[in-house]
Formats: C-alpha cells, structure tokens, sequence
C-alpha cells in the first residue's frame, strides 16, 4: 500500500527547522565579522610596539577608559586585540541577537503568521523556546569562531577561549532579553525598544564604571562590563563571565515562563483597555507624520544625548593625556583622528561619530514607512484625496527635522558636558561641530528616499550605508592604508574637522546635492510604482 | 446616458507573466449600487487597486466622475473606500483613526459618523492594536459611510463581520444610495449582493464575462435536490427544471433544480418520496455551472 500522507515528524524538530532557516544567513554574517575582525586585528598588532611606561599612563586616564574601556594586557597581541574590538563586537553581537529574537518571535506572531504554527500541536511556549533556543546557538559558535581565530592567528589559547566565552554569553544574554521584551509587549517595535534601551544602559553603565572609579561596581550590573571584568590575557578571571552566563540561562527561562502565562497575539504587560482619544496632530498628513516621529525621537534623543553627555564630561581628560603623552596623540593622528589634544580637535572628532547612528536614525524612520505600506497601514490614508508625493514629502521632512534635532541634542549635550568640567568649549562651537555632519545625515535622507522608490525592501539597509557603511570604509581604508580615491568614496573623508577649523562648504554642498538628487529620483520612482499598500 | 460615477476603458494591468486584468471596460451609472463578483484571483481587487491609483495600469485607462482616476487628489475627493483586508495603526485608538480621516478625507458628516459608531456597535476608545478583524472592518465603514463622497469604494467590506453587523451594512448601503452617493461593491458574497445590488459585473480570470441586473442574475441559480423512496425512484427525466439527474443507489436520486420547482415537487409527491434535501448551491458551484455552459 502507498501511504499518501506526509510522515508525521516530530513538532520540535520542524519548529527548529523553521528557526534556523530564519537565523542562519544573519548568524553566518556575525560569525564571519567576529571571528574574522579578530584574526586581523592579532595579525595587525605585531608590527605595532609600544612603550610600556606610555601604556601604563593609557590605562590610568579616565577618558580612554570611558571610551574604550580598561586597557589591560596590551604588551600582548591578544590583550590589545581583545581591547580595540571587544566593545565593537560585543554591541553588534548584542544588536543583532536581539533584534533577531524579537523579529523571529513576537515579528512572526505580530505578523499573523504564528496562528496556523500553533493551531497544531505545538504550544505558545514550546515556540518560543525552541526558537530562543535555535537563536542562541549563533553567540555560542560566535564565540568558537572567534577563539579559533585568534588562536590561528597565534595567541594565548586561554584568553582567546575566556574571550569567546565572554562574547558568547553577551549574546546570549541579548537573546534572552529580547525574548523577555517580546513576551512582555504586544509590538515588536516596542520590544526592540525597550531590549534596545537595556542595550545602551548596559553600555553606558560599563563606560560610566570604567571612567569612575568609585562607581566600579557599577560593571557588575552591565553584561558589557562583565565581560570586561573577566580580563582576557590577564587574569582570566571565570566568575563575572559565569554571572552573565547564569543571568542570561534566567532570563530565558523567564521568557519560557511569561510565554505560557499569555495567550497567542497578546502579551503579558496588556495595552491600556480604553482612553480617551488624543487628537492632536491628526489634521493634515504632515501632521500626522511628526506624529509618529515623536515617540522614536525622544527615545533616540534620550540615548544620543547621555551618550555625547558623556563624551563631553571626559573631555577635559582626555585633551590633557593626549597633550601630554604626544606618543599616542601621533598614533591616534594616524588611526584618523588628528587633533584630538585640543577641546575643539576632540569635539570634532566624536561628532563625527555622531553621523553613525543619526543617519541610522533617519534610514529606520523611511523604513517604517515602507513597513507601513507593506502591512498596508497606507492604504486608507492613500484612498483619500492625498497624492504619494505629499505622503512622501511629509515622511522625509518630519524624519529630516527630527534628524536636525537629535543633531542639537547631541551639540547641546556634549556642550553641557564639557562646561561641567570646565574644558572650554563655545556654545557655539559645540553647536557649529554637531550641525557639521548634517551633509552626511543629508545623503541617508536621500539614499532612503531613493530605496523607497525604487527598492522598497532595502530602505533601512540602504538608508543606512552612507552613515554606517562610509564610517566603517574609512576606518578599514585608513587602517590598510588604502589610495586616496578610495578613501573620498567616503562621506566622511569629505567632513571638515569643525569646530576646530572652518566648514568645507563646498564638499557639504556636494552632498546636499548628491542627497537632493536621491530624494528626486526616489520620488520619481515612489509615483510610478505599484504600492503594495 | 446619465453621469458616469465609474469608467474604464481597456484597462490592463500585468504583473511579470500574470495577466492580473484583461482589457476592462465598465461603466458604472451615477447613483448605481454595482455588484463586482468574481472568485478569489478574479482580479476584483486588482481593479480597485487601479481606479484608486495604487497600482498603475499596464494599458487602458480609468475615470472618476470624468477625473482621470491616477490624478489622486482630485479623484479622491469625490470617493471613500473600504479595504479588504483593514490594517490600523495599533496604538491608536478607533476615534482617533476616524477622526485622522475625517480630516484628510472628502469631508465627513460627523452626526451621521456617531450614529453608525452607534449601530455598528464598535467602541472606537480601544487602541486598535486590540481590535478583530471585523472591528477593523468596522472603522473603515463607518468612515467610509460617513462621508459625502459620491462614490464608495467597497471591497469585500463584509468578510469579517457577523450577520447582524451585515444586516447594518445593508442599511447604510440603503441610506448611501437614498442619498443619490454610487457604490461600488466587490464581493464574493452572492446573498449580499443580490440584497442590495441593482447591476452587478461578473470577473474570471481578469475579464469580464457579464454585466446583467440582478434579475438576470437570478438565473443562474440552481439548486441541488436529493430524494429517497421506498422503492425505485420515478423517471424525473423530462420533467420541468430538473436537469442533471442521476441515479444514486437503487432508491434515491440527485438532480439539479431550475426555475419554479413544481413540477418536480409533484412529481417525487406521486412517488411517495420518503427523504428530501434541497440545498442551494454555493456561489461556487454557479459561477462554474455558469462557466461550463459559456464555455461550451
């Protein structure tokens, strides 16, 4: 007899192979960097020597402590390698486990798509932690990857090990809040929020406890501050990466259990029953568009100003070590980043920086347009008498201004730090210096526009390139000592060191028009295509 | 002929190899209610997403009310419209998305607005991240109903909703079309659409096969009937509006059943007929009835 039907294979293992298809290109791409930015930056150190004594005075000052955390080990490959990248790493392992938690869970079941998953024999909770569960092999063979590359590469395999382990609970820990995030609220955008906001906390807490030392301890509560204490190449200490460990196999076991105190579709902090109707902003379609603009950038606005509040405080430090260790003020002149030992010299430095996350910023607002067409939240609004040109102009320029203000923000607060501190800097120096980077937040604009038009899906990614993707060109071009024609592909070659010297105005008008050009052909394309709204 | 509320002529739309919608010529009359019937891939909602100017036409051309239907704003604000498929902003709460498309709409009559929040039973204070699917539905008719536009735009608008709410939906069509307002209906509901229909269009595989009244419509009908008896079945064959007849088993019998069934009732009476099922066949079961018979 011919059996028909399909072999009733086991429910986890088909939950896990839906997972893994969900995780594995992104995890792969993560694996790589890690293990990969690793290996060079080992291979790197070996031409590099330094002065022990100079060393010494690096770990000391406060400033290169915030910034970069405590510098220890850096007579060794592995303690110098550990030091320049476990920070990137870790925040862009922690960004994506936890982004990839809450899309592959509360995404799935925002998105409908879990209704028919659990109509069968699979339970809510039995879903969720498989899920988990598939997601957090990827920090774990990250952490392999990347102990196996630095080992390869030649060092000390009981740091690189503790190292990777380190890593690995960090992501661990990431995948773990995000699935706690996405059990307690009912939206995956508010679950990446608030997981996004434990992420900066973290992050701030580890700099804060890092630069001050009667506030050490703070590390203790920071998965990032964790993972410095355990102190690779060191004193390989096991106890704070065990900590972070166990928080993290917690934390998932909370997820487990907020997951089967909660129906399908609904979350464990409910939405408000029933208020009264807020009716303000809703008169016209640009409106409507600062309107959705508020909430994102006050949360942005609250991040980016502690952060450059921070900056500016340790301002005053890090001028004074670098005037008086010229050793390392050259080398940081070659890393690109000359003049750091004035006031003026650092603010324009750091605010370079500054174009990073607000042209990020901008890339993800257009992509919550594109969101909204997809899940055809458009559509209504588009029926009435409301041509696409004005959805899309009122779209970019609430996200454009909005961009503007977390731009002052971040002049206003660094300012603020540094008169704290007494370091010297103008109101309108601090000011001049944030709003310098605004050609760059221009070309995310324009590149978002342009992918909006023309390549819907891609808008965040796209958006996101000339702000993320020039910075980390100019830092892999200045770091290979690459020709100069490929280093102007990068906007940030183009930005003058203001306030420290004047405005290059006419390379900022080039940008203004290069970004005026993307925002043209985009909405060309934006009128002629089908919406999928 | 009186104002057109509705035309197309020729209108196209392809996607890759799909021919989604095959030269389209319509024409729907001012203070018309139009049926547009189809099964699911039709192209019913192809063509709505064309007169709306969401998608752009392949070929042909559409107008509303002699504006040409890809000029947005002026076409829009002479018509309101009613997704299949409703998705709202989740944190919002139902008054405040009425109240958003009020003010960028047509213009809406906010007394009559209340009245059908009222008979619609919807309680616009809940965010509408906790609304259903007929909830959702809910707010876009009462916004929809609640404007002067001369044209609605409705596709599907009744899937989610149970039969009292569509018993309200009947009325507001009522109302719309005491008003003088057209409207344009897109349903796969045949019992709906004969309700409150005048004229109605019928879709497959993007064209249009037939534009009839209702009456006309009627006679599509067919209904199945299955009868037992206490020994061998009568001989149906060549009674009035029995057709399709074959025997099922030694004591019982299926035929379909067109036009007035008396003559058949008679006939299985005479026979002493033990059991009787009569069912009305599925909008399904006609349309491809109805296809057969055009295709031959």
């Amino acid at each position: 007899m011919i059996v028909t039907t399909t072999a009733a294979a086991r429910p986890e293992h088909v939950l896990r192979g839906l997972a893994v298809r969900q995780v594995r290109r992104g995890g792969l791409v993560v694996t790589a960097v890690c293990a990969c930015m690793s290996a060079l930056v080992v291979v790197g150190y070996r031409s590099e020597a330094l002065d022990p004594a100079a060393l010494a005075a690096l770990a000391r000052n406060p400033a290169i402590r915030t910034l970069f955390g405590e510098p220890v080990a850096l007579d060794q490959a592995g303690g110098f390698t550990v030091w320049r990248t476990s920070v990137v790493l870790a925040v862009l392992l922690g960004v994506w486990t936890m982004l990839t938690a809450t899309r592959i869970t509360r995404g799935e079941e925002d998105a409908g798509r879990w209704n028919l998953l659990l109509s069968g024999r699979i339970t809510l909770p039995e879903a969720v932690r498989q899920h988990l569960g598939v997601l957090a092999v990827v920090p774990v063979l990250v952490g392999a990857a990347t102990a196996v590359a630095m080992i390869a590469a030649g060092v000390d395999a009981t740091g690189s090990l503790l190292h990777g382990t380190g890593l690995a609970a960090v992501g661990l820990f990431f995948v773990a809040v995000g699935g706690v995030t996405a059990q307690l609220f009912v939206s995956r955008s508010e679950s990446n929020g608030v997981a996004a906001a434990v992420l900066v906390v973290g992050l701030l807490m580890r700099m804060v406890g890092d630069g001050v030392p009667a506030l050490a301890w703070l590390r203790w509560l920071s998965p990032f501050g964790l993972m410095a204490l355990t102190r690779p190449f060191d004193t390989n200490r096991g106890l704070p990466v065990s900590v972070l460990a166990f928080a993290a196999v917690l934390l998932m076991a909370l997820a487990g259990r907020l997951a089967a105190r909660r129906d399908v579709g609904a979350a464990i902090l409910a939405t408000p029953g029933s208020r009264p109707a807020r009716t303000t902003l809703l008169g016209s379609v640009p409106a409507f568009a600062v309107r959705r603009t508020m909430r994102p950038l006050a949360a942005w606005s609250a991040g980016i100003g502690a952060y450059f509040l921070l900056l500016g405080l340790i301002a005053q430090s890090m001028t004074e070590f670098l005037a008086g260790n010229p050793e390392f003020a050259s080398m940081a002149a070659q890393a690109g980043f000359p003049a750091l030992g004035t006031v003026e010299g650092y603010a324009a430095t750091l605010y370079a920086l500054l174009a990073v996350p607000v042209g990020v910023f901008v890339a993800v607002r257009l992509a919550a347009t594109a969101a909204d067409e997809n899940a055809r939240r458009l559509t209504l609004l588009l029926a009435a008498p409301v041509t696409r040109a004005r959805l899309l102009g009122a779209e970019a320029a609430a996200a454009g201004c909005a961009a503007l203000v977390l731009i002052t923000v971040a002049g206003i607060a660094m300012w603020a730090g540094t008169a704290t501190v007494h370091a010297g800097l103008a109101p309108g120096d601090a000011l001049a210096g944030a709003w310098n980077v605004t050609p760059v937040v221009l070309l995310c604009l324009g590149a978002a526009v342009l992918a909006l038009g023309w390549a819907p899906r891609a808008v965040a990614a796209i958006g996101a390139l000339p702000a993320a993707g020039g910075f980390l060109w100019q830092v892999v071009a200045d770091s290979i000592d690459a020709p100069t024609w490929t280093r102007a592909l990068s906007p940030f070659t183009h930005l003058a060191a203001v306030p420290s010297t004047a405005p290059a105005w006419p390379a900022a008008s080039v940008m203004a028009g290069i970004a005026a050009a993307g925002v043209i052909v985009g909405t060309i394309g934006y009128r002629r295509r089908d919406l999928s709204a | 002929m009186g104002v057109s509320a509705l035309r197309t002529e020729n209108l196209s739309k392809r996607y890759g190899r799909l021919l989604a919608l095959d030269g389209l010529s319509l024409d729907v009359a001012a203070g018309e209610v139009f049926g547009f019937l189809g099964p699911n891939g039709a192209g019913k909602s192809t063509t709505i997403r064309l007169l709306l100017g969401l998608a752009r036409p392949t070929s042909g051309r559409a107008w509303i009310f002699d504006t040409d239907a890809a000029d947005v704003a002026a076409a829009h604000r002479r018509l309101a419209y009613v997704p299949a498929d409703v998705a709202l902003w989740p944190r919002m709460t139902g008054a405040e998305v009425l109240d958003l498309l009020a003010r960028v709409g047509p213009g809406t009559d906010t007394a009559y607005r209340d009245e059908l929040i009222q008979r619609f039973a919807l309680d616009v204070s809940k965010p509408a991240g906790t609304y259903s699917t007929g909830n959702r539905q809910k707010v876009a008719l009462v916004a929809a109903f609640a404007t002067r536009a001369p044209l609605l735009v409705l596709d599907e608008p009744t899937s989610g909703l149970d039969p009292l709410m569509e018993l309200q939906f009947r009325q507001a069509v009522g109302v719309a079309r005491d008003n003088g307002q057209t409207v344009f209906l897109s349903s796969h509901q045949l019992a709906e659409v004969e309700a409150v229909c005048d004229r109605v269009g019928i879709l497959r595989a993007g064209e249009l096969v037939e534009v009839a009244s209702v009456a006309q419509l009627r006679r599509l009908h067919h209904t199945d009937v299955a009868a037992t008896f206490p020994g061998t079945p009568p001989d149906l064959a060549g009674v009035q509006g029995v057709d399709g007849l074959h025997e099922d088993g030694a004591t019982s019998v299926r035929f379909t059943l067109s036009g007035s069934p008396a003559a058949a009732l008679r006939a299985l009476a005479d026979a002493d007929v033990t059991t009787i099922v009569v069912r009305e066949q599925s909008l399904e079961e006609i349309f491809l009835a109805y296809y057969g018979h055009n295709a031959r």
